[in-house]
């Protein structure tokens, strides 16, 4: 078979890439990294051969035993000889040296089909790009064209008009796959060209011309070299193909798609012919595949949100482990039933740095947990780890997850099974996300309460109708037939929520339920999580970044910082009364926590970022960025009481803060970076805490 | 609905009316007038001139295209230069050799390749490495050596298929099954590996979607979210992808017609390319596009069917 012409056969990811543009932009800014290819063993293989080869084949006068048309007649279809190393053909015509000398018209050639392919792909990609979308829809249509004809025939038609001539033969092979380069292209293009800073330049009076040069063709260059070791190989076996059909070089010229076809009549007397030509065609394919691929892996893919066997029986071994080392520690008294106490808990990349060390909260029965702090410090983690839903290749690494006498840490992914949705349910950040687009809401949610609840099809049908007017849906008839595409993110949230609530859950955990929707929605889906806790007696742990939201709707916060609980207490000595300076720092750096009457003039900030986890120091991680900080801080620092009530605080510097009463201070920025406004209380810098 | 049906009608209509323009100007740059071609070498230049005139050959390009196409739109694709039959009866004995051979292909490489990609997906581990270095070979390794060495293990070593030759399927379906195996396999072999990789991919990126999480928060038992949510969610690309590879396969079968004997298009082609024989190239041409715009707007329906979010649009 002549390979697929009509599309371009990209590597899996990028044909993946191309089929669902929603992939995300963060693919398109990778360049081409030579470390990438060197650092597969197939690639560096890969690149040994074509360059063993191309050597080989170019120096071939120098070195080859017999001339491409010597005949031995006494060595006729010999198979490996001392003389013929990789033996002879029917006119005992040595392999190895035909093989060799017809390596460069082969590889050449080819490479006029990548040169036209990946060349004129590139730039239509480029001109659809900067030119707007009448240009787009034009070249769209036109390549669109070239994808739907069938390029094996049409490039047979053309070998009838021009003969059998190779380069002319590649290079319009070249201009069919070009429309499949196109289509891998077009996407990054568009990203490239839309990002603002070539908004920037074009305000700046830079050409198209110029901004596609120099913006937009540097970030495509990887995917332009991946293209065209892929396109390589593609044209390589094409060219082979041909020749087997006998539209190659003119006979005796040798060809290795010839030499195959010659050898495919002696299939029944000499299979070994088979083999030399096969292997090297195949090896260089191969190889030209393998640095397409190496170089074209998607660096830092997205977890797998459910993991594979392979890596599920890893995390078991890791679940054993934290079971077998709470056996030895042996347990505390079990908390009461409707509690969830979690104690020392750790959770870190399977081999990798710790992301969550040695967390401890309890959420009594009907109460809701603030779990607050930055990005990056372990909240989501930690929320993640009570349902054992942890992203594939993170695991809970050590402590305990105490809920109705059981320690969930060490829980196998059957037990969880048991207890997700059913005990404690989960409701996500992005609610439009969090609904299977495939499925319609009805279908989403009877089936979670038949499963869950072990009813039939017409009850849960009730049910689901009931359980979205209970969230405040009012034509819950017609939203349970929608798509999550048809209705809003509010609508979706409460969607989301219904489902959570569709198992009864003792516990809820909220992963900044309300961070993606509008302010107004907030309030009302923060409201609506309020009267939930109240009608059903349910706990909430709460993952949030917005002190409003703690203040609103939490009885207890645990702030946490670099993957540490920092502070823990009542909402409401912790917000009147902070302990931690990080606690004390976000709350001056909370626009909606300072009241009106004593806003200050700036805004503090919290200077630096949270540190990596790989970063961590072992005195206090927050020391670097604390306008506090002193000697006793580089010492490992406990979690101890605060003296408000039985609140915990973790800074060395705790008591001497609270007698002193002390404030986090806006820093002074320097003046002449200010802007020069008239001097309202303006917020000039807002730390953001997202 | 209806506006988008009718508008993709019409594209096609486009894309085969270019394609047969292309065709009709490839073939008239062939080497040879239709007198030479037919009378063969030793023909008088006057015995040439006659038949090139009773062809049309010497009128304006135009009025030659819009002949052939009135022809053809009556189902006439014109008379072989070579044997004198009839380009529309011979196509039509090809057809279903090409289109049993392309089917069969794509039906073998899309079972093996879903279920192969689905299994490395799941799997992970191990089991991928594995699938992803068979993949990797059968893409590599061109399709005429595969089916050289299965001629040369199960024909000429066991006999269990024939190796050549194409049997009909009115004339016996059991024999017409055993002819078309090894054909079929041949082909299948890159073809499914081109659809495991996509495959794999597509599940990949669907279990990276954070709904398969909500699902999992439901309780929803393993089996369902691969086999139900997530496969769902990829089987737009992999269902682009078995389309293209019936695509690709029509007429890109070629070359297991030409080492199986089989009478199918891809040989027409090569033969009449060969012969110089334009109006079988011509016809050949239009048929085989015809065919693949056809598939090509049955995918965009399926893919409309098969996305929500196109379906309610």
């Amino acid at each position: 078979m002549i390979p697929n012409v009509a599309p371009a056969p990209a590597d899996s990811t990028a044909a993946a890439a191309a089929a669902l543009p929603k992939s995300g932009p963060k693919a398109a800014f990778t360049k081409v990294s030579a470390h990438r290819l060197f650092a597969s063993p197939g690639g560096v293989a890969g690149v040994l051969w074509l360059a063993a080869l191309v050597v080989a084949s170019l120096t071939a006068p120098l070195w080859l035993p017999f001339k491409t048309e010597d005949q031995d007649f006494t060595a006729v279809l010999s198979g490996p000889t001392a003389a013929h190393w990789l033996g002879t053909d029917e006119l005992g015509r040595d392999l190895l040296s035909r093989i060799f000398a017809s390596a460069a018209g082969t590889l050449g050639t080819s490479f006029i089909t990548v040169i036209v392919a990946v060349g004129l792909g590139t730039i239509l990609a480029m001109a659809s790009a900067a030119l707007g979308d009448r240009v787009e829809a034009v070249i769209s249509r036109v390549t669109e064209i070239m994808m739907s004809v069938p390029g094996t025939v049409i490039i047979l038609a053309v070998i009838g008009a021009v003969g059998t001539n190779i380069p002319v033969i590649m290079a319009i092979l070249g201009i069919l796959i070009s429309a499949g380069i196109y289509r891998v292209m077009l996407g990054q293009a568009k990203s490239l060209q839309s990002q603002l800073y070539v908004d920037a330049a074009k305000v700046d009076g830079v050409s198209t011309l110029g901004i596609s040069l120099r913006h937009v063709l540097p970030g495509l260059t990887n995917t332009i070299v991946v293209q065209s070791a892929l396109i390589f190989a593609v044209g390589m076996l094409i060219q082979a193909g041909l020749a087997f059909i006998g539209f190659g070089p003119p006979i005796p010229q040798p060809s290795w798609g010839g030499m195959i076809q010659g050898a495919s009549q002696h299939v029944y007397d000499a299979p070994w012919l088979m083999v030399p030509t096969g292997a090297v065609l195949a090896l260089t394919v191969l190889a030209a595949n393998a640095i397409g691929n190496a170089l074209g892996k998607a660096p830092n893919a997205a977890a797998s949100h459910l993991p594979s066997a392979a890596a599920r029986r890893q995390r078991a071994k890791a679940v054993a482990a934290v079971g077998a080392a709470q056996v030895a520690a042996g347990t505390d008294a079990p908390p009461a039933k409707g509690q969830l106490s979690v104690r020392g808990l750790s959770v870190g990349v399977d081999g990798g740095p710790r992301l969550v060390t040695d967390v401890s909260f309890d959420v009594e029965q009907g109460t809701v947990l603030g779990l607050v702090g930055e990005s990056g410090c372990g909240k989501t983690m930690t929320a993640l780890s009570l349902l054992g839903l942890l992203p594939s290749g993170v695991v809970a690494t050590g402590g305990q997850i105490l809920w109705n006498g059981k320690n969930l840490a060490a829980a196998t992914d059957r037990e969880m099974e048991a207890i997700r949705g059913r005990d404690i349910a989960l409701i996500s950040q992005e609610p439009m996300r969090a609904l299977d687009p495939m499925f319609t809401v009805g279908y989403q949610l009877t089936s979670a309460i038949r499963r869950l609840r072990k009813v039939g099809k017409a009850e849960a049908r009730k049910e689901a109708r009931s359980l979205l007017e209970k969230v405040g849906i009012v034509d819950a008839g017609r939203i349970l037939k929608t798509y999550p595409h048809q209705i809003s993110g509010g609508m979706a949230q409460r969607v989301a929520i219904a489902l959570a609530l569709s198992g009864r859950p003792r516990l809820l955990v909220a992963d900044e339920p309300t961070t993606a929707l509008d302010v107004t929605v907030q309030a009302e889906i923060l409201s609506l999580l309020r009267s939930l806790v109240k009608d059903t007696g349910m706990s909430v742990v709460m993952v949030t970044h917005d002190l409003g939201v703690v203040a609103d709707i939490c009885d207890q916060v645990a702030v946490m910082y670099a993957g540490q609980v920092v502070e823990n207490g009542k909402t409401a000595n912790i917000l009147d009364n902070p302990r931690h300076p990080y606690t004390l720092a976000l709350l001056a750096a909370d626009p909606h926590a300072n009241h009106a009457a004593d806003m200050p003039e700036r805004l503090a900030t919290i200077s630096g970022q949270v540190p990596q986890p790989k970063d961590w120091p072992t005195g206090c991680r927050f020391m670097a960025r604390c306008q506090f900080a002193g000697s006793a801080c580089a010492a490992p620092v406990p979690l101890l009481p605060s003296g408000s009530e039985d609140g915990l605080v973790r800074c060395v510097k705790a008591d001497e803060l609270a007698v002193e009463g002390l404030e986090w201070v806006a820093t002074e920025v320097p003046t002449h970076r200010l802007l020069d406004l008239t001097p309202t209380r303006t917020n000039v810098v807002e730390k953001d805490m997202a | 609905m209806a506006l988008f049906i009718t508008k993709r009608l019409l594209m096609a209509l486009a894309t085969v009316l270019v394609v047969a323009v292309l065709a009709f100007l490839l073939v008239h740059a062939m080497p040879g007038s239709p007198g030479a071609v037919s009378l063969g070498a030793g023909a008088s230049q006057e015995a040439i001139d006659e038949v090139n005139a009773r062809l049309g050959w010497n009128d304006p390009l135009v009025v030659q295209f819009v002949r052939w196409l009135g022809d053809a739109v009556q189902g006439n694709l014109g008379t072989s230069l070579i044997d004198g039959r009839s380009v529309s009866d011979d196509l039509a004995n090809r057809l279903p050799v090409t289109a049993s051979l392309a089917a069969g292909a794509t039906l073998l490489s899309g079972v093996l390749g879903v279920a192969l990609g689905v299994t490395a997906a799941v799997r992970g581990g191990m089991v991928d490495r594995i699938v992803g270095g068979i993949c990797g070979m059968a893409v590599a390794l061109p399709a005429f050596w595969i089916g050289i060495i299965f001629v040369y293990l199960l024909a000429v070593q066991s006999s269990v298929f024939p190796a050549t030759g194409y049997v009909p399927f009115e004339a016996s379906p059991q024999d017409w099954a055993l002819s078309l195996a090894l054909p079929v396999i041949t082909l299948a072999v890159g073809g499914a590996a081109f659809i495991a990789r996509q495959t794999r991919a597509s599940m990949l990126e669907a279990l990276q979607q954070e709904h398969i999480r909500t699902l999992r928060a439901t309780a929803t038992p393993t089996w369902k979210i691969l086999y139900v949510h997530a496969l769902r969610y990829a089987s737009l690309p992999i269902v682009a992808g078995i389309a293209l590879q019936f695509i690709g396969l029509f007429g890109g079968s070629v070359i297991a017609e030409q080492l199986f004997a089989m009478p199918g298009l891809g040989q027409a082609v090569q033969t009449s390319v060969s012969t110089h024989d334009a109006p079988s190239v011509q016809g050949v041409v239009v048929i085989a596009t015809v065919v693949v715009v056809a598939v090509n707007l049955v995918l965009e329906l399926a893919t409309k069917f098969l996305d929500p979010k196109l379906r309610a649009s």
